[in-house]
């Protein structure tokens, strides 16, 4: 352990071993720490695959478990995204299904009889674990003290702000994305200071791994170089540096060139960019410096210098020729829109419309990291003391992703281990002066010499920070010792109870099985998608086309097995499109639409009853507003307000609201329920028409316990050729209206 | 009575053919006056433009350029709107997709606006031809409002290009070059190299002043963990009143903020972030023992305070919130 030398301060009371063995003890406690508190939601419900996107994920797996890594990679999906299907193992990060059938098969040859899906959800618990020791790993390359990496591997492994993305059963990509993110950077820390070939080709192969597993691998890429790019502005550019990054660059670039989905994006699109732009510039500095040390003449050094910035410029100039030219790709939408704010909006309401994608407010910063938040400002400041190469990645990371975080929600895990890293710098300088007490130091001279390596870094270092300017003496009282300990105590406790009820209230939830509190206190388990997507799977046949918002895509997929039109790997804006010009449309328009993709049955998720609001309804601009986008003549956006510019669903609303499919599903016999003209919409507090909707096209073929899942089935083309609407008059018992075909004269009734 | 009725159908193609007359004139008077720009109408000008035997087509902007209405909109838009006027009819010389823009400022037709009972500008309004080849029988005009935010010339032109019939020529909106903009650029990027090259030994100190760089990351973590993002994106009001002549300083609701509220958390945070600092490094650093105590007392009390108070408004902001510490 190469923190142990630093510490000189515990000496005399334990020796190196013991030391070393309490170390692994608590990071082994951390590391269970970690695991059981994001056991909340397998204890509390079961063992399932939460929300939407685990559940693709789950069903990779089990393709790959069954059909071997070779057909897995070659795998075309058919029963998505019908009719067009998905070349699923080109367009996927194969990085986490890859895992979990690994460790499956080894669970297996060590004759352990495990379940996929047991694997699947235990999946992140079990990683959040490996990413506190990863914590501790890094946080140790920055401070010398042994404290601070034990800190924040304890913040790692409890913070909400990770806990979000890695409870069991969120088996997502984030899942393993963050343990590898933050070991690859120790990893690229461990390159520089060593300067070494090895610890480079360590960093490539861990990126490599990351590529396969999350596209926020862009992070990265663009972190390492802005480090190297940054250290060579201040003038600390070393052979060191050099190594490290052309081998984590040359490496790292073709390890990720294997992924399928990333293939030649590493050299075509702009946000690989930055890295090949630095790693030409390092070989232009690595010349200069090489050509200075061999040549003193003070001209040459010019002109070479003018040289250098010739080449850059030339350089630059053909990267921008390039990308205006269209041989690189210009950034992708989403990458886009974290520097310019409003374009989303405007361009892709598609990323708009995911929750995930929307700014952070300040409560769900204190929210996700409680006390680190005002801890955090302070680590980075102590950086600056020393400001070693290692700090000033501290520094850059911390900027950089305190921006992103701020821009988008789903960043703030990508801020979370920075935090955790430099908050637990800050708590361990405090706890490291003022638990000083342990060792009995007269007053004021002792603790002054204790602590000889810093006050010699004080000296050292003369332009260092105006707060550390002085020498540093130590704490005299005891007072002052008790108190500031005894606040630190109570603080971090807090900051578990934080932690803690944060975890259990908010992120435990599976959002396929929902809980509520009956009136006695006792819990009450609403399972309603579950009981829908086992109707369709025992009640429809094998290959029934279902229609829905593009949420429920993956679970259609994963939980009732059946083929959908949309889900939620949005890459055809078009057909989402048209599934939400059908639901937006009149039935006379969207009955032909619904023919047209094979659609056997339209499902559509309705809170109305239970005041559930992440229901359709609420959902419902959003698909006007994407169809809008392909079809504005067909669609308006204007037509579903009222004159005076209100969202509304009850009498007032407009009638290309009251027509549309998506109304008229959710609200078919919603009235008998109620008392005649009694019908009440929870969610949006609104009485609805005394008269509800009538369906002519569809007809309802399953509506689940609470209502929150409504299943349509389409009907077929009528017997005799008429038209669905006429056909449902004749069968009310209405007269049929006569076309007009007016015989005689008219004449004047008079009674 | 029946001769009356007789004489008034003779009279009908002759009036149909004096009407399709004067709107074919119609159609190149206005042309004529509008080659350069949309026209520039006024009541009756609207009147006599949009009257309804028409074989061509009418695209109106109703809006409201004086300085008294404010009109923040209207003033952006209405270079895009000459911008696009003009390069149609530079594309389109001949006046083959029969179309005439014009332009009604709310000073001049104060009448057309009340009779279509506008309550907001700029509006467009588009207005299909009534007869020829590509009439249509219903005379209400088409309206583009402006509900997105400013809309580009490009924006309109997809608009209109979508009304008109598919085989009119559509000219593409020609943007010019912008001569000013590219000169200013250069001068400014060359003024900025001199200014680098001549200042620098005066400069570079200051850039490798380890406090400078400490302030300002400093600065942008507290502006960015604080939410201003999400002030900038959303455009969320400064402050809001309560309903009784006070201010709410704290927005209700967890998803939810103000301007201010934004700044007074940054500035907690940033106050809980320097005592950290002071008992950290500075404390250890005082020499005489008494001011010692004090200094840990007086930080150990800041920071409890300002925690307290911290929580105090989280607790505001998500009701189920029950953590708490002693004075607020």
């Amino acid at each position: 352990m190469a923190a142990t030398e630093g510490n000189t301060l515990l000496k005399q009371a334990t020796g190196p071993n013991i030391r070393g063995l309490l170390r692994v003890i608590i990071l082994v406690l951390i590391a269970g720490a970690a695991v059981s508190s994001r056991l909340f939601s397998v204890i509390r419900f079961e063992s399932i695959i939460h929300e939407f996107d685990p559940w693709f994920n789950f069903r990779a797996t089990k393709y790959l478990v069954q059909n071997g890594f070779y057909s897995f990679w070659d795998w075309f999906d058919d029963r998505t995204w019908h009719p067009l299907g998905r070349v699923t193992g080109g367009t996927l990060y194969p990085g986490l299904m890859v895992t979990s059938g690994v460790i499956y098969h080894v669970l297996r040859f060590l004759t352990f009889p495990v379940d996929i899906r047991n694997i699947c959800v235990l999946l992140a618990p079990g990683f959040s674990g490996l990413t506190a020791l990863a914590t501790y790993l890094l946080t140790n390359e920055m401070v010398t003290s042994p404290s601070a990496g034990l800190l924040a591997a304890a913040f790692m492994g409890i913070t909400p702000g990770y806990i979000s993305r890695s409870v069991a059963g969120s088996y997502d990509n984030e899942a393993i994305a963050i343990f590898l993110l933050v070991f690859t950077f120790f990893l690229w820390i461990k390159a520089v200071k060593n300067g070494s070939m090895f610890w480079g080709a360590l960093t490539a192969l861990f990126y490599g791994y990351m590529v396969s597993a999350w596209g926020g691998y862009v992070f990265i890429t663009n972190l390492l170089p802005l480090h190297a790019f940054v250290l060579i502005c201040m003038g600390r550019y070393s052979p060191r540096l050099y190594v490290s990054y052309t081998s984590w660059y040359a490496l790292g670039t073709l390890a990720s060139m294997q992924i399928p989905f990333v293939g030649f994006l590493p050299i075509r699109s702009s946000e690989h960019m930055s890295s090949l732009g630095v790693f030409g510039l390092i070989q232009l500095v690595a010349f200069v410096d090489y050509v200075r040390a061999q040549l003193p003449s003070k001209q040459f050094q010019t002109l070479l210098r003018a040289l250098v910035l010739f080449i850059f410029v030339v350089a630059f100039g053909g990267l921008v020729l390039l990308t205006v030219s269209g041989v690189i790709a210009p950034w992708t939408g989403r990458f886009y829109s974290l520097w310019d704010t409003g374009y989303a909006k405007i361009h892709i309401p598609i990323i708009a419309s995911v929750s995930e994608h929307q700014p952070t407010a300040w409560p769900a910063f204190f929210f996700d990291l409680s006390m680190m938040i005002w801890l955090f400002p302070a680590g980075v400041y102590m950086c600056f003391r020393k400001l070693t190469d290692e700090q000033v990645f501290i520094v850059i990371y911390s900027v950089l992703a305190s921006y992103f975080a701020g821009v988008m929600v789903r960043l703030m895990l990508t801020l979370t281990p920075i935090v955790c890293v430099a908050s637990a710098m800050a708590f361990s300088q405090i706890l490291d002066t003022y638990l000083d007490a342990k060792t009995p130091v007269p007053d004021s001279k002792e603790s002054g010499t204790s602590d000889t390596a810093k006050v010699a870094a004080a000296v050292v270092v003369p332009e260092g920070l105006r707060s550390t300017r002085s020498p540093l003496v130590g704490i005299y009282s005891w007072a002052s010792k008790l108190t500031v300990v005894g606040a630190s105590i109570v603080y971090l406790m807090l900051f578990v109870l934080h932690c803690t009820w944060v975890t259990s209230n908010a992120y435990s939830s599976p959002s396929v099985v929902l809980a509520s509190r009956l009136p006695d206190g006792s819990q009450h388990i609403i399972d309603d998608y579950r009981e829908a997507y086992y109707w369709l799977r025992q009640n429809t046949p094998d290959n029934a086309k279902i229609m829905s918002w593009w949420d429920y895509g993956y679970q259609i997929g994963g939980m009732a097995d059946r083929p959908t039109l949309v889900d939620n790997n949005t890459w055809n804006n078009t057909h989402i499109a048209t599934v939400g010009k059908a639901m937006s449309s009149r039935e006379e328009v969207s009955y032909p639409i619904m023919r047209q993709h094979e659609v056997d049955y339209v499902l559509v998720v309705f809170g109305g009853l239970l005041g559930y609001s992440g229901d359709d309804i609420n959902k419902f601009l959003w698909m006007v507003r994407i169809a809008e986008g392909i079809w504005p003549e067909e669609v308006k956006e204007r037509n579903f307000f009222t004159p005076r510019g209100e969202y509304r669903v009850d009498e007032e609303a407009t009638p290309t609201m009251k027509n549309s499919l998506m109304y008229k599903m959710s609200y078919y016999n919603y009235d008998k329920l109620f008392p005649a003209g009694q019908a009440q919409d929870r969610v949006r507090g609104a009485r609805l028409p005394a008269q509800g909707p009538e369906l002519s096209t569809i007809e309802e073929a399953f509506t689940s316990e609470n209502w929150i899942i409504r299943i349509y089935k389409v009907k077929d083309l009528d017997n005799f050729g008429r038209d669905h609407q006429s056909a449902l008059t004749f069968d009310k018992g209405h007269k049929k209206k006569k076309p007009a075909k007016r015989r005689g004269a008219r004449v004047l009734r008079v009674e | 009575m029946r001769w009356l009725q007789l004489l008034t159908a003779s009279l009908l193609p002759l009036t149909a053919l004096a009407a399709k007359k004067s709107s074919g004139d119609r159609f190149n008077d206005f042309r004529a006056k509008s080659s350069s720009g949309p026209l520039t109408l006024d009541d009756p000008a609207y009147a006599q433009l949009t009257k309804a035997p028409r074989d061509y087509s009418v695209v109106v902007l109703l809006t409201a350029m004086g300085a008294r209405f404010g009109c923040q909109l209207c003033q952006e838009f209405q270079p895009e709107w000459d911008l696009l006027a003009r390069s149609w009819s530079r594309g389109d010389k001949k006046g083959e997709s029969r179309l005439i823009y014009g332009t009604l400022d709310f000073e001049a037709g104060k009448n057309t606006f009340q009779s279509l009972m506008l309550q907001t500008a700029p509006v467009v309004l588009y207005f299909h031809p009534t007869v020829g080849p590509n009439a249509k029988a219903d005379n209400q005009p088409e309206r583009l409002d402006f509900t997105g935010g400013p809309q580009s010339a490009e924006q309109v032109h997809a608009w209109i290009s979508r009304k008109l019939p598919a085989d009119a020529p559509k000219p593409a909106v020609h943007r010019p070059i912008n001569w000013i903009k590219i000169i200013s650029v250069t001068t400014a990027v060359l003024g900025l190299i001199t200014f680098v090259a001549v200042a620098s030994p005066y400069v570079v100190p200051i850039l490798q002043n380890r406090n400078l760089w400490a302030a300002l990351s400093l600065l942008g973590v507290l502006l960015f963990t604080s939410g201003h993002m999400f002030n900038h994106i959303r455009k969320t009001p400064y402050v809001s009143g309560d309903g009784k002549g006070g201010i709410n300083y704290f927005a209700g609701g967890f998803s939810n903020q103000f301007g201010l509220e934004s700044q007074i958390v940054a500035a907690i945070y940033g106050v809980l972030s320097f005592a950290t600092i002071s008992l950290a490094l500075k404390v250890p650093r005082i020499k005489d023992s008494r001011a010692q105590q004090f200094a840990v007392f007086l930080w150990s009390g800041v920071l409890l305070c300002m925690y307290s108070f911290l929580l105090s408004v989280f607790r505001m902001k998500n009701g189920g919130y029950q953590f708490w510490l002693p004075p607020f």
